[in-house]
């Protein structure tokens, strides 16, 4: 059938994910309680707080997928799926930690030498050490082929770097990003070929961040500026000009887990108790649609992880979720604006209130961010055999 | 059985379709009675349902692999309500299967009592009247399941419509779905507690719920292929971004409904309250009609909205599975109210679901 490569298999029960999820409320209530943090929408991107990561660090909840070897702790996909779902549902701070993770930890792990592994991977689980992702450029958006950001050899084989990388979420506390760059000239006929991913010290010379303001104000955007950067030759990750290869599976896992539809169920809640309050039977409804399809989500994502689970890297069907998610997190406010009263503020005096306005001046962000929308749907139709 | 047993019972099913295509269902020839003899002798209309009380035995999935093949093929038979519904509610209410080769349907809207009967027949005999509403099937299926109010509680009833009248009425896709007179019928019933009506309802939900599944994915395949076959402006029209964006939608929609379906099927068959699962699915598959049967049609054009191509069988069937076994909006408000009730919070309750 047409649809076997959009098709996995249902994800089997795991009663250890379970328990680590009942670990992870049981801390989450006792945060909450302590104040050590509010809930709030989008957390992954704009929730940065480094103590609350190393919080999640000391748990083991930070590369938990990884060998022991390097700092992980060697769990199931479906274990780490259960952590990060609870974070993001409670709106906890995750975004210091979340981008290092998610993809770059997995990505050294895949091609990182031995050294940049036994260094790096350690400091990512325990919460201490941040990346940044470094694709898309300002002339170079959602054709990341296109990118110009250049390294040359310098004589003593080291990397020098010129060009800028933007939408570089949290570089101004972030210690590594790996950059996509341009090693040898674009070739028209194939625009795949000559790029290379670098693992950058965003502490070295030559490198300038200057932030980029999002619609509430909010800072997680930058722009990074390279100027004549030398980045010491083994700092090359994976192979010289396999950067698009690399760039593509590291893409897989950034598009499929449970923060590509849960950045707005902050709002949900609020919703739910909204609706508790009032028990009016428009809002019953449009709760029982919102979680139709969160459910229906969930278990597209759970899917995902077990296939990881099976050492399967399900691309295709990621950028279905990443799809279907998205558009989600942005519908909420649709549906929320439909079945009560309320007005979107960031100063409203009830919390329903300043969610909608988080979402609403987040939500732009949703479609767009890791691939739009449009690239995705490109995706599934090659999976669907038409491309 | 094992999956390798649900796919030869899929194959077979499958090459029992390739016989008997769709056609238009009417007033004179509302079901596929000659699909349901082959089904029936194949004893395939009683999978899932034990041996010992007249079935085929096999498993929970088998039944639904049946329902789901057949939905996808349009078939007009009444095996999702005999196999995923009527079937196992008679067994829950330890009640005598009828001949699983006689059609069998359920009735769970409209008014009808059911009356304890003094008649000298015992116990478990009761006296239907009223009227039952939207039967599927109903003037095709040979026995019903009713669910009717008892003096003492909520009983199901199995009743023997030969010779009942039932209204010709019919759903957008032409399948009956007629009114039933009882008029003092006399019935074996027995009394349901609420969780087995609350579960009676989940698993009609359900079961319309696996039919639209398999419907929309087989609505898309045939979309899919159709943008390969058609060519306009010298090319495919599934070559064309703006079609493609489509097909990547509808594609995004069948796949979330199978995920949370199947998902839904095996909490049932973990045994598990299913209302919120099945509420859940109902309304999710509903949800996708409106996306999947909509661009389906346009990219189709104008050949897609006539009798003479087959999109219709399966597109009007949606439209009407969707608002059967209860609406969206009923079980909208049911999966809101179940979800809010839970003492938990809203995350707890949703990640309990399924």
């Amino acid at each position: 059938m047409s649809t076997n490569s959009l098709t996995l298999a249902p994800a089997p029960r795991s009663e250890a994910a379970e328990v680590v999820r009942a670990e992870v409320r049981e801390f989450l209530a006792a945060e909450l309680a302590a104040g050590a943090f509010s809930t709030h929408v989008d957390t992954w991107l704009s929730g940065v707080d480094p103590a609350f990561s190393r919080k999640l660090g000391e748990r083991g909840w930070l590369g938990m997928t990884w060998p022991k070897e390097y700092g992980g702790h060697e769990r199931s996909a479906m274990e780490r799926y259960a952590v990060t779902e609870e974070l993001l549902a409670a709106g906890a701070p995750v975004a210091a930690h979340w981008i290092a993770d998610r993809q770059s930890g997995p990505n050294l792990l895949r091609y990182g030498t031995e050294a940049q592994r036994r260094e790096i991977l350690p400091r990512i689980a325990a919460g201490e050490c941040y990346f940044v992702i470094g694709m898309s450029e300002p002339d170079s958006g959602s054709d990341l082929a296109s990118i110009r950001t250049r390294a040359t050899r310098d004589g003593d084989g080291d990397w020098v770097v010129n060009g800028a990388k933007v939408w570089t979420s949290n570089a101004h506390l972030s210690h590594y990003a790996i950059t996509l760059v341009r090693t040898s000239a674009a070739d028209p006929a194939n625009r795949h070929a000559g790029l290379s991913q670098l693992l950058v010290d965003l502490s070295l010379p030559g490198i300038t961040v200057n932030p980029i303001r999002i619609l509430d104000g909010g800072h997680h955007f930058n722009e990074v500026v390279f100027d004549d950067v030398v980045i010491p030759a083994d700092m090359l990750l994976g192979e010289e000009g396999a950067g698009w290869h690399q760039v593509t599976a590291e893409l897989a896992f950034e598009r499929s887990g449970p923060e590509r539809f849960l950045s707005t169920y902050p709002l949900v809640a609020e919703f739910a108790r909204r609706v508790a309050e009032t028990q009016e039977p428009a809002g019953l409804a449009a709760l029982g649609r919102l979680s139709a399809r969160l459910l229906a989500l969930r278990q597209m994502s759970l899917r995902i992880a077990a296939a990881l689970d099976r050492g399967e890297l399900p691309d295709i069907p990621a950028a279905l979720v990443k799809d279907v998610g998205t558009t989600f997190e942005a519908d909420v406010i649709d549906e929320v604006r439909r079945a009560v009263d309320v007005h979107a503020s960031l100063d409203a005096p009830d919390p329903l209130g300043r969610a909608l306005a988080e979402a609403q001046l987040h939500a732009p962000g949703y479609t767009l961010r890791g691939g739009t929308n449009e690239i995705l749907r490109g995706i599934v139709a090659r999976g669907l055999g038409l491309r | 059985m094992s999956t390798s047993g649900t796919d030869l019972v899929v194959e077979t099913v499958r090459d029992i379709l390739t016989k008997h295509e769709p056609f238009v269902l009417s007033r004179e020839r509302p079901w596929d009675e000659g699909l349901w003899s082959v089904l029936a002798e194949a004893g395939l209309t009683g999978v899932g349902l034990p041996e010992e009380a007249g079935g085929s035995g096999g498993e929970l999935a088998d039944a639904v692999a049946i329902v789901a093949t057949l939905a996808a093929g349009a078939a007009a038979v009444p095996v999702a309500e005999q196999l995923l519904v009527a079937g196992p509610a008679l067994l829950a209410a330890d009640l005598d299967l009828p001949s699983p080769e006689q059609p069998l349907t359920i009735a769970v809207d409209g008014v009808v009592t059911a009356a304890a009967s003094d008649d000298g027949d015992g116990p478990g005999r009761f006296t239907l009247t009223g009227t039952a509403t939207d039967v599927a099937w109903a003037g095709v299926a040979r026995h019903v399941a009713v669910l009717a109010h008892g003096g003492a509680g909520p009983v199901l009833a199995l009743v023997d419509v030969a010779g009942l009248a039932a209204t010709h009425t019919a759903n957008l896709a032409g399948e009956p779905r007629g009114s039933l007179v009882f008029d003092g019928v006399a019935a074996s019933g027995a009394l349901l507690t609420d969780a087995r009506v609350a579960e009676l309802r989940a698993r009609y939900a359900l079961a319309r719920a696996v039919q639209l599944s398999a419907a929309l994915e087989q609505v898309l395949t045939w979309t899919v292929q159709y943008a390969g076959e058609r060519h306009q402006f010298g090319r495919p029209l599934g070559k064309f971004q703006a079609i493609q964006m489509e097909l990547a939608q509808m594609a995004g929609e069948v796949t979330a409904v199978a995920a949370l379906v199947d998902a839904a099927v095996q909490a049932l068959d973990r045994g598990e309250s299913v209302t919120l699962a099945a509420a859940a699915a109902k309304v999710r598959a509903g949800a996708a009609v409106e996306v999947v049967a909509k661009l389906a049609h346009q990219v189709h054009g104008a050949i897609g909205f006539t009798q003479e191509h087959k999109l219709h069988h399966l597109t009007r069937r949606c439209w009407s599975w969707r608002d059967e076994a209860g609406t969206e909006v009923a079980w909208s408000r049911v999966l809101g109210a179940g979800l809010i009730a839970d003492p938990d919070g809203l995350w707890p309750a949703l990640t309990h679901v399924v």
